[in-house]
């Protein structure tokens, strides 16, 4: 043990008005306050709010490519276009889409997913799924947020629901025309 | 014996070896369609060409034989150049339907294309257009647009079954594979048209959009579907198998398996029993164990050794099967013992044996002979006149017809003690007195012994059903809890004990399988 240096402060001794904080208290409140009162306010440019009153207020300044809620698109007769090859279930990291396939009535379509349901909760919003698909069958571009739900299962969104929030693709798809006309 | 230079390896190789052969004893892959090692090479898909020096054209490695000094290029500029021409031209109309392909995954062509190809398709006319999706038998379907015309299935049913259903019909670009007119691919190894197809052209009906096959986890596992004993990839998929698909092994099944052993797979998922139950009321494994401890005690001492039955299934494995003679002879103390398992069918001169249980010779090898065991009838005979009234029961199969089996299903009723120890329900998990859920194959390990006293080994594909455990560890369970408990905690210790006890030969790995 050597020789320790000490040096001596002056504590500045608080006086009891300082001490019972009822100053600091009223200057603390009147920030809040000033607040309070500026954000309600009917002149807006007085506002000071960072926060959004969603889903109310709309969307409009997420970026374009923002990924929500999947959906799923439509051929031009109004068929799902996804014909059920697996690749956005095998790729997903959260093993959130569950797929059946079965054969469709219409000569035209061979595979179409007779069952296609996401798990929405389950999902983490990656877009690996989209990347995946071949067919542009599967979008995350409706640019709603996965909704909070309180019940599992309506977290559970099925084929026709997702093909609600679908829309026409440009993409080219194809198929066999000579079985069709057979 | 010739030396041949293959890419600079030089090797000696057998008279009569194809460059195909050499090149793959030489460490060389040569890329092909149309070959198969169990039919006849007709070199039409030209894809194995290699140049060989001194020759003035590509020759196909399939087909030409080795000679002494020969010096053999599979991977030169022109054959580089001949693999990517064949290719293109393969895929010239091909309709690159892969996202609904159940091929897409284990698809030579979608292999081939990536390592020998991989150029985008230069056609501007439209694709010709040829049959999808047609069912060319109750089992298969065939795709005309996918089809290479290797000619693989129409060699098969050629050569293999002789049933000669298939042929090549049109010529140039509207050439498909049909059958004969009235004519269907129906013979009893039809699916196997779909195993040796290098591409999907043909598709399995029962395997059809079930499941991607990169999905697939594949164990080696045994048909249980008859006594021969075909050896198998069993491919299953979140603990369910999703088909069944043979496995190459020459001293059995060859490359080939039957289309009813195929479809077996089912009876692993159908109507199992998933949780012990004693009395229809369904309890836990701990508490059974103490009740069936007591009820097998009492019976035992109290009816005498003479009224309890106990029927050996051979449906079980020979670990099963060895542990439940030691719970016969040790534990129980009886020796009224009854076959059960499956009645005899049809069968051919190929694959298909009469007897459906997959391991009827590992009860011989295990018991010593099948002398010892009395006949089902009697057994029913015995239950109806009330010798026996205690009934242990391994698997729910009668090996007699419908009207015995009915028989038998009544005579339940009349016994004191009746234990079922079974995969199945069956119409006697009801009935027992204690149900206990006992695995399949697929959820255990083992060893069938065959037909011809072959004895092969399966692997556990995935964890048991429900609450089932497999035969041998329930045996383990009683005897403990009966106060003879066996010495073992692992299959192998069974094992080990097993083979020398029968002086069987342990099972030996299959021979490599050769380049298919």
């Amino acid at each position: 043990m050597g020789e320790v240096n000490v040096k001596k402060v002056n504590r500045i001794k608080p006086s009891l008005w300082e001490k019972s904080y009822i100053p600091e208290i009223i200057r603390g409140l009147s920030v809040t306050a000033k607040h309070f009162f500026g954000n309600l306010s009917p002149r807006e440019s007085r506002r000071q709010i960072f926060t959004r009153a969603y889903p109310d207020e709309g969307t409009d300044y997420y970026p374009e490519r923002f990924r929500g809620l999947h959906r799923l698109m439509l051929r031009e007769d109004g068929q799902v276009r996804c014909v059920a090859c697996m690749c956005c279930s095998t790729i997903c990291p959260a093993d959130c889409i569950h797929i059946e396939a079965g054969e469709h009535d219409d000569p035209n379509i061979e595979k179409y997913p007779d069952v296609f349901v996401i798990d929405e909760l389950r999902c983490i919003v990656c877009g690996l799924c989209v990347e995946a698909c071949p067919c542009d069958a599967i979008r995350m571009d409706t640019g709603v947020h996965i909704p909070p739900y309180t019940e599992r299962d309506d977290a559970f969104f099925e084929r026709d629901l997702l093909m609600q929030l679908g829309g026409l693709s440009e993409a080219k798809q194809g198929g066999n025309t000579k079985a069709a006309a057979e | 014996m010739p030396k041949v230079t293959i890419n600079d390896t030089e090797i000696e190789v057998e008279k009569g070896t194809t460059i195909l052969k050499a090149a793959a004893q030489a460490g060389y892959e040569v890329p092909h369609f149309c070959y198969h090692p169990a039919l006849s090479i007709p070199a039409n898909c030209r894809m194995c060409l290699v140049e060989v020096e001194g020759a003035p054209d590509l020759e196909p490695a399939c087909y030409s034989e080795v000679s002494d000094g020969m010096v053999v290029k599979t991977k030169s500029q022109r054959v580089v150049k001949a693999q990517k021409a064949v290719l293109e031209f393969i895929l010239l109309n091909h309709p690159v339907d892969c996202a609904i392909c159940d091929q897409a995954g284990e698809c030579k062509l979608q292999d081939y294309y990536v390592a020998y190809d991989a150029q985008e398709s230069r056609l501007r006319a439209e694709k010709n257009q040829k049959v999808k999706a047609f069912p060319i038998g109750p089992d298969v379907i065939y795709d005309g647009e996918r089809c290479i015309l290797c000619t693989r299935c129409i060699r098969f049913c050629d050569e293999i079954t002789g049933t000669n259903e298939l042929r090549l019909v049109q010529r140039g670009d509207s050439a498909e594979i049909r059958t004969f007119p009235g004519k269907e691919l129906d013979n009893d190894y039809s699916v196997c048209t779909v195993d040796i197809c290098p591409v999907g052209a043909l598709t399995q009906r029962d395997f059809r959009f079930k499941c991607r096959v990169w999905l697939l986890k594949s164990t080696d596992s045994i048909c249980t579907g008859c006594a021969n004993g075909c050896n198998i990839h069993l491919d299953h998929f979140r603990n369910e198998i999703q088909r069944y698909k043979p496995r190459y092994n020459p001293e059995v099944n060859d490359w080939w398996m039957c289309d009813e052993g195929r479809l077996t797979y089912k009876q692993v998922h159908e109507d199992r029993l998933l949780h012990p139950t004693s009395n229809g009321v369904r309890v836990n494994w701990h508490g059974v164990t103490e009740t069936a401890a007591d009820k097998l005690g009492d019976a035992v001492a109290d009816d005498g050794a003479d009224s309890f039955g106990f029927v050996i299934s051979p449906q079980a494995s020979c670990e099963d099967l060895y542990l439940a003679k030691q719970f016969v002879e040790q534990t129980l103390q009886v020796d009224n013992l009854y076959l059960g398992g499956k009645p005899d069918g049809y069968e051919d001169d190929f694959l298909i044996k009469a007897d459906k249980n997959p391991n009827r010779q590992g009860v011989a090898a295990v018991f010593g002979g099948l002398d010892q065991f009395d006949d089902f009838d009697q057994l029913i005979d015995d239950i109806e006149s009330g010798e026996i009234t205690s009934l242990y029961m391994m698997e729910t199969d009668v090996p007699a017809d419908d009207e015995t089996r009915e028989r038998f299903v009544e005579a339940v009723d009349q016994l004191d003690l009746f234990v079922l120890q079974s995969m199945h329900n069956g119409p006697f998990a009801e009935k027992a007195h204690l149900a206990l859920p006992a695995c399949s194959h697929a959820e255990s390990e083992g060893t069938f012994v065959n037909v011809n006293g072959i004895s092969q080994p399966f692997e556990k594909a995935f964890e048991p059903h429900g609450d089932s455990l497999p035969h041998w560890q329930i045996f383990m369970r009683f005897a403990a809890a009966m106060d003879t408990p066996f010495s073992y905690t692992f299959i192998h210790q069974i094992q080990d004990q097993m083979f020398q006890a029968t002086e069987a030969d342990e099972p030996e790995d299959v021979t490599q399988t050769p380049a298919e």
